[in-house]
């Protein structure tokens, strides 16, 4: 491209809107004759040096807009095979994947109500009317649910991108402290890009969006057609909620100085309180919900500049809460997203300020119960309320406490603090006066009404028996009553279906009150990403399979019996050398449970990204950091390039870094792309039972012989191979099934033999200490006798010779025969042709 | 005769909503099936009853996939005869090949029986089943507490304190079973 040409496309011509458009054709023939016979040179210069808007005397109403100038990029990496990756471009590793672990459908309905054609009846597999299958339709659903995830989080980062760049500047630099020098891997991986500035992600979400929008017109009535090609889609959109999540949250790390590398973040960020226990109702409290942070990083700001951040308490729920405490510690973690209806209708907030995501669409309904009114702060929820941006904070806060309006619209973040904060302070003793919980008189009124018609159990999405607690407080015992209170999923569909008007979750909530008041956890505040230097000295651990693997606890909370389990899980794993890393709700309802002693597991276990560790990364987009974790194995550790070469990296997670996603209480479309991207990237996903309302899951048939092929990159000997891992992404029924299923998904075909064993002692000793009994698989994992567990090698060895009729050396004790392969440590595992290195 | 899901909104579409049989009924299908399959899963573990039922199920020869942690309640009851440990997702995925040999290698099954697993789980496999395991057919029915619309057949919805009289049916049941 010649210099001219470079110049031609970053110029378009602007029309005052003053001419018609074949005004506007003539000046810019024109304008394009005087650039080529009179200003060529000159405004080649120019362009380099102008970025803005120039003004051609003499050519009237027509602008020149300089959008960008292309400058010469340092050479930092070599550019791989992928840059900015199209719809098509992975396709084919798209396909490898969907080959092993072959797209599994379970429709949450039969019909397809999506066009004029329909409804249309496509049980059986039938076709629609417009030629669709149930299981293409399925594939349809499952990159809906992506594209509105991963909407979701490209929205919030762009959001954050205009506030920041308006608020700091373009050029905040992305400087991640001295331990981290690949400052964003998944950019860096995925688009070829490394950014300098929060400006520079600019290009990233460019990219994006478009993708977005291609990805969302393949989803429309006579496009896509195959299962196949749904699902390279969906994985496309979940590879890109990934990129999305690590621009926001590098934005607003960059822009307001979160926890990194530099001083006081990594493993050394502080502890912060978390629990509906934990806020001081004497003071003034503020409830931030949602995920994005400039408001109440304003009302922090706020708070802190006028000397108050003793005087009012600032808690939230949700992800933002997250965020503020990195912003703020001194903030709090009131609950995660499971607890929500339940926080508002307790009433202990005197303001509630809402952002986007994750937020009741009947805040205000709910509020207004408690006479907390609400402030909406973002264009994707804004509630019906009325827009008071601009309007003076006296005359607003005048109209909230005295209740003259539900709530209000400030679009601007850095005006909220000001009105969240003085509403507060003034409405607050007012609403002191006022009976919230209900008394002892109510309860037992309503515990009494309750005559056990089940209605409540059919509308509660886990089958919660309601009624039969019901009875057993109306007779004195509320223990049944308050035991559904962390069971509970929080969605209130029960009081909807009561015929008695009873309002179930208050009454649950009642007889919960004494437990609720003493929810007191602690948890680490969100550290944001992994070190370079943590990933040196762990890379090799991982790959070698001697730390047997980072299991990601994430997502939301849908549970299926309560919060504990996000506790055990993170225990079980963490005290066993895996490293566990948490973002999300399940980051907050890990921290709600204590050992005996009274400490919780962020006080227990340190922070560091190392064996035996509990690390709080932080909110949803700070999920992306768990990516850039896997990818800092391959970049730094192994050193490949990651610049524009997704399929390799991917491949090489795959195969060699032990990770487990664990969502268990998987509820939002957002957990559905995140899952997807997790699982594009080679990384398996466990979900607890909800999670198969996805419809989608992508299982491994390990009977199926030539699905389990992989290759030697050393010379192009193809291996059958044990199904290391089994499943990308898989639902279980209970806690108890899924803790050995995660340690199981763990296993990788580069595991070294010590690696192996240890991956193997663990699998085995969850199987009997939560299923009474080892696992039926075991042996697929078995390569060589140092695969075996040492302290029950022996043992192990006798079984294969017994019920495998595996022969055994007993003199040497080595296996002779019955491995699926041998075991060679130097295997160099590949599923990418491409990358062998020799071919025999 | 039609009654509502278990899960009130949990109305799959018009080829759905499958029937509310008697036990004799049920066991009649079980009774013809060349293949059956009983599926268990963690709810069984909530009262040895029905531990009990599953096992006399596995006396007559109907084979037992034990899913989530029910294996725990076969365990503890000393029968394991046949009794296979599996991951219902893992299962529901092998039975929609025609070409799975089965957990015992003799192919796979026509009838599959749920019995104990947490309702929106069932739900979600039983659609499965419903909408691709059609060549062959293969029918799935419930034999919980629930009333499944997924299903082919299932009990209607039992209130907790109807639990003798569902005892009772799966009693019935188990004894209409002729192999």
């Amino acid at each position: 491209m010649t210099r001219f040409t470079r110049f031609l496309t970053l110029i378009n011509v602007d029309d005052d809107f003053t001419r018609s458009p074949s005004d506007v054709v003539q000046k810019s023939k024109f304008f394009m004759r005087a650039l080529r016979t009179k200003a060529q040179k000159e405004c080649d210069t120019v362009a380099k040096e102008l970025k803005g808007i120039l003004d051609i005397a003499g050519l009237e109403n027509v602008r020149i807009v300089i959008g960008k100038v292309a400058e010469e990029e340092e050479e930092w990496e070599p550019m791989g095979p992928h840059p900015k990756p199209g719809i098509t471009t992975l396709r084919n590793w798209d396909f490898k994947l969907i080959q092993r672990y072959k797209p599994f459908y379970a429709p949450f309905c039969d019909m397809c109500c999506l066009c004029t054609y329909g409804k249309c009846d496509l049980s059986g597999n039938k076709k629609g009317a417009c030629g669709i299958r149930m299981d293409a339709q399925q594939g349809r659903i499952v990159l809906l649910a992506c594209l509105v995830g991963c909407t979701a989080h490209t929205g919030h980062a762009r959001h954050l991108l205009h506030d920041m760049i308006k608020k700091f500047g373009r050029d905040v630099p992305v400087d991640l402290g001295p331990e981290i020098a690949v400052e964003a891997p998944l950019t860096r991986l995925i688009t070829g890009i490394r950014p300098k500035t929060i400006g520079d992600f600019e290009e990233v979400l460019d990219y994006i969006e478009e993708q977005i929008v291609q990805l969302s017109d393949a989803l429309h009535t006579g496009q896509e057609g195959s299962v196949l090609d749904f699902e390279s889609k969906a994985l496309h959109m979940g590879m890109l909620d990934s990129l999305a999540k690590e621009v926001a949250d590098i934005i607003q790390i960059a822009a307001y100085k979160l926890p990194s590398s530099k001083p006081g973040g990594g493993p050394d960020v502080p502890l912060v309180e978390v629990g509906l226990g934990t806020i001081d109702t004497s003071k003034p409290v503020i409830l931030v919900i949602g995920h994005n942070v400039p408001p109440a990083a304003d009302i922090a700001d706020y708070l802190m500049e006028h000397g108050l951040d003793d005087a009012v308490e600032l808690g939230g729920i949700c992800c933002t809460t997250h965020d503020t405490t990195r912003y703020y510690p001194k903030a709090k973690i009131v609950s995660a997203l499971g607890r929500q209806l339940r926080a508002i209708k307790l009433g202990i907030a005197d303001v509630i300020v809402i952002d986007e995501q994750c937020i009741r669409a009947d805040v205000i309904e709910l509020a207004q119960k408690t006479f907390t009114p609400v402030i909406a702060t973002n264009d994707k929820a804004l509630h019906g309320l009325e827009d008071r941006t601009y309007d003076e904070p006296d005359k607003v806060v005048k109209d909230l406490v005295e209740g003259k309006v539900p709530g209000v619209l400030i679009l601007d973040p850095d005006r909220v603090g000001e009105v969240a904060v003085r509403t507060a302070m003034q409405i607050a003793p007012k609403r002191r006066a006022m009976k919230i919980i209900m008394d002892d008189e109510e309860f037992q009124h309503w515990v009494r009404l309750c005559y056990q018609c089940g209605n409540c159990t059919l509308a509660c999405p886990i089958g919660l028996r309601i009624g039969g607690a019901m009875a057993k407080a109306a007779t004195g015992n509320t223990k049944p009553l308050a035991e559904l209170f962390d069971r509970c999923v929080g969605c209130g569909r029960c009081e909807q279906v009561c015929k008695y008007h009873i309002p179930i979750v208050d009454v649950i909530t009642k007889a919960a009150y004494p437990y609720v008041k003493e929810e007191r956890g602690r948890a680490r505040v969100g550290r944001g990403p992994v070190w370079d230097t943590e990933i040196r000295d762990v890379g090799a651990p991982i790959v070698l399979g001697t730390i047997p693997g980072v299991i990601a606890v994430i997502g939301c909370g849908n549970y299926p019996n309560g919060t504990r389990d996000a506790y055990l899980i993170t225990k079980e794993f963490a005290d066993r050398n895996y490293i566990v890393v948490l973002t999300g709700c399940m980051a907050i309802d890990a921290a709600l449970w204590k050992d005996e002693e009274g400490n919780g597991l962020y006080e227990t276990h340190h922070g560091r990204f190392d064996a035996g560790g509990v690390i709080n990364i932080g909110s949803c987009v700070s999920n992306a950091h768990i990516h850039g974790a896997a990818i800092k194995i391959a970049s730094i550790f192994a050193r490949r390039n990651l610049r524009g070469n997704y399929e390799e990296i991917a491949d090489y997670i795959l195969s060699r870094v032990g990770a487990c996603g664990v969502a268990w209480g998987a509820m939002s479309q957002k957990a559905a792309s995140i899952a997807t991207g997790f699982n594009r990237l080679g990384v398996p996903a466990v979900v607890g039972p909800h999670g198969t309302k996805y419809r989608r899951a992508f299982l491994g048939r390990p009977y199926v012989k030539d699905d389990w092929k992989i290759i030697d990159a050393r010379n192009g000997t193809e291996y059958h191979f044990e199904p290391a891992p089994q499943h990308l992404l898989v639902a279980c029924e209970t806690v108890e099934e899924a803790l050995p299923m995660i340690a199981k998904l763990c296993f990788r075909p580069s595991d070294t033999d010590r690696g192996r064993s240890i991956k193997l002692t663990h699998y085995i000793d969850l199987h009997e200490k939560y299923l009474g009994c080892m696992p039926p698989d075991w042996h697929l994992f078995v390569r060589t006798t140092t695969d075996l567990p040492i302290a029950k090698r022996d043992e192990l060895l006798k079984r294969l010779e017994d019920e495998r009729g595996w022969k055994i050396d007993w003199e040497r004790k080595r296996i002779l025969e019955g491995p699926m392969r041998p075991y060679d440590a130097s295997f160099d595992p590949t599923n990418l042709p491409r990358l062998v290195r020799k071919k025999e | 005769m039609v009654c509502e899901p278990f899960d009130i909104a949990n109305v799959p579409g018009p080829a759905a909503l499958g029937m509310v049989a008697a036990p004799e009924t049920m066991a009649a299908v079980v009774s013809s099936a060349k293949r059956p399959l009983l599926v268990v899963g963690s709810e069984i573990l909530r009262d040895e009853f029905y531990v009990d039922i599953a096992i006399e199920i596995g006396k007559k020869g109907i084979p037992i996939a034990a899913t989530g942690h029910s294996i725990k309640g076969f365990l503890q009851k000393g029968y394991t005869e046949n009794v296979s440990i599996i991951n219902l997702h893992e299962l529901t995925n092998y039975l929609r090949d025609p070409e799975w040999q089965g957990l015992d290698g003799g192919g796979n099954y026509d009838v599959v029986i749920f019995f104990g697993i947490i309702y929106y789980y069932a739900s979600q496999m039983l659609s499965c089943i419903r909408n691709f395991c059609i060549k062959p057919l293969m029918r799935a029915i419930s034999i919980d507490w629930y009333f499944h619309p997924n299903a082919a057949m299932s009990f209607p919805n039992i209130r907790p304190k109807d639990e003798d009289k569902y005892k009772e049916m799966l009693k019935k049941f188990v004894e209409s079973i002729r192999r």
